[in-house]
């Protein structure tokens, strides 16, 4: 990225980047630390939000924590952030115990899901506030400023009150308060969510350049998968106030732990049936629900076992129409296609009264293939998820 | 009919409307400004409010016209009623807003106790609390002090304040604050830096409450008070009152300068009026 | 936003500081309610007494209002006046309230000739002198010359020639409801208002005075509803050929009006028409007692020197007899004159009890609704009801030990809670917010909520305040019982809860049906010249409702006010607005309506703007008309923002005592009192019971806060809403 940073647009045009000629470069946060939680538990009365959290984000790195709504996610952002006080558990920034520091003392920066603009200061007092809290000198402050606008394209509007912004607009402010404080970790309380999607596109793809520039450790809270998966280096799973699993976002997707993980990730959500597991020809299948597929024996190993009861996922992505030679797991009745243009969904039964599934078509099959009709379909044994259907865990996992 | 048509029929009735209420708002105060334009009373039954032979000297005898000494006194008394009644505006929000935050922000021991006495004040007939306030304001040196009455006049102030105010407060989003923590402030600093300028509105309105709640009273002021360039203009206008009369045009014609002031701040107020009375007004 | 409050508070600390300090102190304080030139003459007295003495006299002028008030709260706290002037009517309550003492060296018997007898007697009780008189107030009659020219020998002369002056002239224009202006016909037929022991205007004598009268009103020779301000008017402009008034009238009548003054007539058949004589006296209080230059001023006050002053510029008419043979004022000599044939009034408590009860008893003779006979026995039946003495003094000793109880219950139940650790977290937890309370708590503990207790505390109290007689529970058992009476009996609690609840609901209703109205018109978009419309439709607020409040009742005068007038315009019948319940009620909530309803609209107007657009569009999508969609849907999104509104305007509906006071003053025969002003009513008309207000007060505050306990949902319910 030698050739500087070119604004984001908001709703107006883009226009060509004045900072990399004469504002100097930013310079990435010298700090970046590493952020650690250990058994953190919060309960709000007798409602338990988070019950055990350990949670290690490296220098530099970007965890995106992500899971349905009223999974703790934003509560224990919110500890990170020293909003709120843990009952139990200790929170570590670059190897210092801030479980019981206020916000101020811990050098945290966050981007608010309303954008939290102080609404009777300009863009140019918000971006300046912190610093001037911290008793930053003005010069400092000016150039931070003149940096983070040009960074964020806000330089026409630094003498705006935020009511006379646009919402794309308001969340860049958001970031470049975030940005002028130089602090040693970055909080994200999903900041994207008030957005239209193509601008959530944009300026996804613009947080995530951002953080490679500046380096800073950066904890980002979500509950859209796509955000998740293509912002983070580390994603962590939340579920009921535990971490269901972390990892590299494709090893989660590709290896979900549980069936919560599988088909929370993903979209459309991964078709589930319950079977049991049967031997043939010293092949394992999993069979149930009119599907019938051959699992991957590598990866399962020795949690297979004939007769076993089994939750089968299989990803609508991974379920194509079987040609030629591949092996028919499912006959599908179709009952209507989502054309998408790259290719397609189709909807349907694999029983006349068995649970709905969704089967993926190539652009081209769409055309040919119509509602009412009954296609054969095939899966790729890696494509094959095996859970226990009480537990929920992956077999795999076990 | 045609959407067009209904709107102009529907406007027209609206401007009706309007027109029969602004009728109904003005025409007593038309009644009080005909009384202190005459010199001397009327007495046929009219409906129309003027005077018969309008003059300004009612207004002239209010004012101290012409005489250099009366004049000042009543500059005098008129800057009174000014400073007491900011003082207590001031005093009443200083003393009601912390509380009010500390209300809409946290949950404490007593908070409920403590609203519903609030509430409770509120309820009281305050015709009895004369004497009492009088041996109190003894008690602590501050009887024909303006400060004491100041005190007095934001203290009964403060109650209806902390109500107002809270509401307010509830409506700012504790975002805004937490940012501000976040940034580096604290607690005291989240509140002063950005709950307060944002709650401004509903400042700006409970002050100008507090303000007529201390410029329109006379009872206290005339008990608490022992000289007359101490007076407020309300004791002033009360001595148009007498025991067997009363100079009706003088009266009207002080009534009229005493609210002059207060139609001024209300115009100037109008915005923070809508927005600062109701919680909803003060979102980004 | 720092700054300018820095600099306001700049301005404030110079503003107020220089209050604090004390000013060199004079050597006499004076404090007197007079205006206008009895004021100014009383001055340049004093300014002679001081270029004599080389004391310093400082005055205090004060509002007649609340003048007693401040007298009984300063004078047994030393923060009083040396000398303080005052009609002699309220001597009872002075001696009551130890307020006063003996006129001592400032009245030596040599001064008694001075005096005339009569303002001596009047400043006399049990012997002892208690203050110099200075001045004598009592009616005359006014005379127009226009209309009379010789002075009338009886009433019926006076009539004769009245009727003579024309249509649309009245033969003579007194305050006829006013037991004050009565006192002349009930004097002239033998008849008395007070005995030395209680309500007196009953029997043949007060029945026929109060017939002779009743017969004027019918005859129209008397204007109907006839308040002071009118018979100005009405004598100024040239509607009425003769007035009955005192010499503040002719203060204020203009120079181009002819007329002569001259003592009341008599009356065919009965006596002279003989008026009520109020002396203005100089009080020496006890703490003027022992200073010597405050005995000197008061009798300085009645000095020779000082009545020329007074009489010449004041005019006043001087209660020294040396003066008037130098004075060639026709009108202050005729009211000396007619000073000599008046009857000094009765100064004692009780009288000052008899006033409302003999003026509620004129006001059904004059309007026809009641004989004489009937209306008077009502009023002293009213009378002896207010003035009977409370019960003897229960023992205090279960209320003690109630309390004590209470008070070791309490206790017990802190400690406990005390003790609970997680109370105890919770309460460590809340130090912050202390922070951010404590000092409001403390004002509004000292300020607002002890005052409140102390009244609580008067409400187990008879007696005067420096007397009090504990009567435990007796006031409340007394107003919960309806003093014995039928519980829906006229004036009692019950009937007057029923109508404050009545006027609390209409005006309520008024106020938020109003303010809705309006408050959605005004945010209809494109609305033109909304912000002229605005600030129009908030003024009312803007004027203290004390001035706007008369003005109302100026409005609805059965023969001049405005309203009839317009009601005249289009052909309906004048209305006598304040005779029946249904037409003051009516008077009294148009006024109410009038203050309150700009207060709903602006909440209204607010809690509009929060409603966003798209759901009103989504309901008409959804077909909902105008109204629907109104009532459906923005009426339930104001219904947040409204209801604190609401219940904070009932409560103040509920005690709106100015407007009920002002206008219908409770009128016809107390039935539009709500309890506030009832409650007023025990404190400051019928013989000072303050115990028994303040008994009315907390009832008014149970009630309250009863209805609050249901409603309290409201709070909750906001809070919740964020």
């Amino acid at each position: 990225m030698e050739e500087g940073v070119e604004p984001v647009a908001g709703n107006r045009p883009r226009q060509s980047s004045t900072a990399s000629e004469d504002t100097p470069l930013p310079v990435p946060a010298p700090r970046s630390v590493r952020c650690e939680a250990r058994g953190v538990k919060k309960a709000f009365g007798d409602n338990p939000i988070l019950r055990g959290v350990d949670l290690d984000i490296p220098e530099g790195s970007f965890a995106v924590l992500v899971g349905p709504s009223g999974c703790g996610k934003s509560t224990l952002l919110r500890l990170v952030a020293g909003l709120e006080t843990a009952d139990e558990g200790t929170i570590h920034l670059a190897g210092r115990d801030v479980t019981e520091l206020p916000p101020r003392d811990r050098d945290v920066a966050m981007v608010f899901q309303s954008y939290a603009l102080y609404p009777h200061l300009t863009v140019r007092d918000n971006l300046a506030f912190g610093l001037k809290l911290r008793g930053t000198a003005e010069s400092e402050i000016s150039t931070r400023i003149k940096e983070a606008s040009a960074m964020l394209g806000l330089d026409k509007l630094l003498d705006r009150l935020p009511k006379q912004l646009s919402g794309g607009q308001r969340q860049r402010v958001a970031m470049g308060r975030a940005i002028v404080r130089r602090p040693t970790i970055f909080l994200f309380d999903e900041p994207l969510s008030n957005l239209d999607a193509a601008l959530r596109a944009e300026v996804r793809v613009e947080i995530r350049r951002l953080h490679d520039r500046l380096d800073a450790t950066t904890l980002y809270v979500t509950h859209d998968q796509v955000e998740a998966m293509t912002l983070a280096d580390t994603l962590w799973v939340l579920n009921g106030g535990r971490v269901e699993q972390k990892g590299a976002p494709l090893d989660v997707y590709e290896r979900p732990a549980s069936r919560f993980v599988a088909t929370f990730l993903g979209s459309p959500q991964m078709n589930l049936l319950e079977g049991k597991l049967e031997r043939e020809d010293g092949r394992f299948f999993a069979a149930g629900g009119g599907i019938r597929a051959i699992v991957d024996e590598d990866r399962f190993g020795d949690a297979l076992e004939e007769g076993r009861a089994v939750s089968i996922g299989v990803r609508p992505h991974d379920l194509v129409l079987a040609k030629g030679e591949a092996p028919v797991v499912a006959e599908l009745k179709v009952e209507l296609i989502e054309a998408l243009g790259f290719e397609a969904y189709a909807h349907g039964w694999l029983k006349s009264s068995g649970p709905t599934l969704i089967a993926r078509l190539e652009a081209d099959d769409a055309r040919s293939v119509k509602a009412g009709v009954t296609v054969p379909l095939t899966a790729a044994p890696t494509s094959v998820h095996l859970f226990d259907p009480e537990s929920g865990r992956s077999l795999a996992a076990s | 009919m045609s959407r067009a048509r209904t709107q102009r029929v529907e406007s027209i009735a609206a401007h009706a409307v309007l027109l029969v209420a602004v009728i109904y708002a003005l025409y007593p105060l038309l009644w009080v400004v005909s009384l202190a334009l005459s010199p001397e009373g009327q007495s046929e039954p009219r409906a129309v409010p003027w005077p018969s032979s309008p003059s300004l000297d009612n207004f002239r005898a209010v004012t101290g016209w012409g005489d250099a000494a009366r004049s000042w006194l009543f500059v005098r008394q008129l800057s009174n009623s000014l400073v007491v009644s900011l003082a207590t505006a001031f005093t009443a929000v200083v003393i009601a807003t912390p509380t009010a935050y500390a209300l809409a922000r946290w949950d404490f021991v007593g908070k409920n106790g403590g609203m519903r006495t609030l509430l409770m004040t509120q309820m009281f007939p305050g015709v009895a609390s004369a004497v009492p306030l009088y041996l109190i304001l003894d008690a602590l040196h501050l009887l024909d002090t303006r400060s004491g009455l100041v005190l007095v006049y934001a203290a009964t102030a403060v109650p209806f304040a902390i109500f107002q105010l809270r509401g307010a407060f509830l409506a700012i989003p504790v975002d805004l604050e937490e940012a501000a923590m976040v940034d580096g402030a604290t607690r005291a600093q989240a509140f002063l830096k950005v709950a307060l300028p944002a709650a401004r509105p509903a400042i700006a309105v409970t002050s100008l409450f507090a303000f007529m709640s201390a410029w329109n009273e006379f009872i206290l002021a005339a008990t608490f008070l022992g000289r007359e360039s101490a007076y407020t203009l309300p004791v002033v206008l009360q001595r148009y009152v007498g025991e067997y009369n009363t100079q009706w045009g003088a009266f009207a014609a002080g009534a009229i300068v005493v609210s002059v002031p207060v139609m001024a701040l209300f115009y100037v107020a109008q915005r923070q009026l809508l927005s600062g009375l109701t919680a909803g007004g003060v979102k980004g | 936003m720092q700054r300018a409050l820095k600099l306001l508070l700049l301005v404030l600390a110079v503003v107020l500081l220089p209050a604090c300090a004390e000013p060199t102190p004079p050597s006499v304080i004076v404090w007197h309610h007079y205006r206008g030139k009895e004021q100014e003459a009383l001055e340049k007295v004093a300014r002679a007494f001081e270029a004599e003495t080389g004391a310093t006299v400082a005055l205090l002028a004060l509002p007649y209002d609340g003048y007693g008030a401040k007298l009984e709260a300063a004078i047994p706290r030393g923060n009083g006046p040396d000398v303080f002037l005052s009609p002699h009517e309220r001597l009872g309550t002075y001696l009551a309230n130890k307020l006063v003492t003996p006129a001592g060296g400032a009245f030596p018997d040599e001064d008694l000739a001075r005096y005339e007898a009569a303002s001596v007697d009047a400043i006399t009780d049990g012997g002892t002198r208690w203050a110099v008189p200075l001045a004598t107030k009592c009616v005359a009659l006014y005379l127009a010359t226009k209309y009379v020219q010789t002075p009338p020998e009886t009433l019926e002369e006076l009539l004769t020639a009245g009727r003579a002056a024309g249509k649309g002239v009245v033969p003579l224009a007194y305050e006829a409801h006013s037991a004050y202006f009565h006192a002349p016909f009930l004097h002239a037929y033998g008849g008395k208002l007070f005995d030395g022991k209680g309500f007196a205007m009953v029997g043949p004598e007060a029945e026929r005075a109060a017939a002779r009268v009743a017969e004027l009103s019918r005859a129209h020779d008397i204007p109907e509803e006839p308040s002071g301000d009118l018979v100005k008017q009405m004598f100024t402009s040239g509607g009425a050929a003769a007035a009955i008034s005192g010499p503040w009238l002719a203060a204020d009548l203009p120079p181009e009006v002819r007329y002569t003054v001259v003592p009341l007539p008599r009356i065919d058949g009965a006596g002279r028409m003989r008026p009520y004589l109020t002396v203005d006296g100089a009080f020496l209080t006890p703490q003027g007692a022992s200073k010597e230059r405050a005995r000197a001023l008061v009798r300085y006050l009645g000095s020779d020197a000082s009545a020329k002053v007074r009489a010449a510029e004041g005019k006043q008419v001087v209660a020294n007899r040396a003066v008037w043979g130098e004075i060639d004022d026709p009108v202050l000599s005729a009211f000396h004159e007619a000073g000599t044939l008046a009857v000094p009034m009765p100064a004692s408590v009780a009288m000052r009890a008899t006033w409302v009860p003999a003026e509620q008893a004129l006001r059904k003779i004059l309007r026809g609704d009641a004989t004489p006979a009937a209306a008077l026995a009502e009023a002293k039946a009213r009378y002896d009801d207010v003035m009977r003495p409370p019960p003897p003094p229960p023992s205090p000793v279960p209320v003690v030990l109630l309390m004590g109880v209470l008070l070791l219950a309490g206790a017990i139940f802190a400690v406990r809670r005390v003790r609970e650790p997680s109370f105890r977290r919770e309460l460590a937890a809340s130090v912050p917010a202390y922070k951010y309370v404590a000092h409001a708590v403390v004002t509004v503990f000292v300020l607002v909520v002890l005052p409140l207790l102390a009244g609580t505390a008067t409400s187990f109290f008879a007696g005067t305040r420096d007397e009090p007689r504990y009567v435990g529970l007796t006031h409340y058992i007394e107003i919960l019982t309806a003093r014995g009476q039928p519980l829906l009996s006229h004036g009692s609690f019950y009937l007057t809860l029923l109508v404050t609840v009545g006027w609390t609901l209409v005006n309520v209703v008024a106020h938020v049906g109003i303010g809705l109205v309006l408050g959605t018109i005004l945010s209809r978009p494109l609305m033109r010249m909304r912000a002229v419309y605005r600030v129009l439709l908030v003024v009312p607020w803007a004027v203290p409702s004390y001035v706007t409040a008369l003005a109302w009742k100026g409005m609805f005068h059965r023969q001049f006010g405005a309203v009839n007038a317009i009601l005249a315009a289009v052909g309906v019948e004048p209305v006598s607005w304040f005779s029946q319940f249904s037409t003051a009620f009516t008077a009294n909530v148009a006024t109410n309506v009038w203050l309150g309803f700009p207060f709903m609209m602006v909440v209204v107007l607010g809690a509009l703007t929060s409603i966003p657009k798209d759901v009103l569009e989504a309901a008409e999508v959804d077909g909902a008309t105008r109204f629907q969609a109104f009532r459906l849907v923005t009426l339930p999104l104001l219904k947040p923002t409204l209801l604190p509104a609401v219940v904070l305007g009932s409560v103040w509906t509920f005690n709106m005592f100015n407007v009920v006071f002002l206008v219908s003053g409770g009128e016809p025969d107390g039935t539009t009192d709500i309890l506030v002003s009832e409650a007023y009513r025990w404190a400051f008309a019928r013989n000072a019971q303050y115990g028994y207000a303040a008994a009315y007060a907390v009832i008014i505050f149970g009630l309250l806060a009863l209805a609050s306990r249901v409603t309290s949902g409201v709070g909750k319910e906001r809070g919740g809403a964020k």
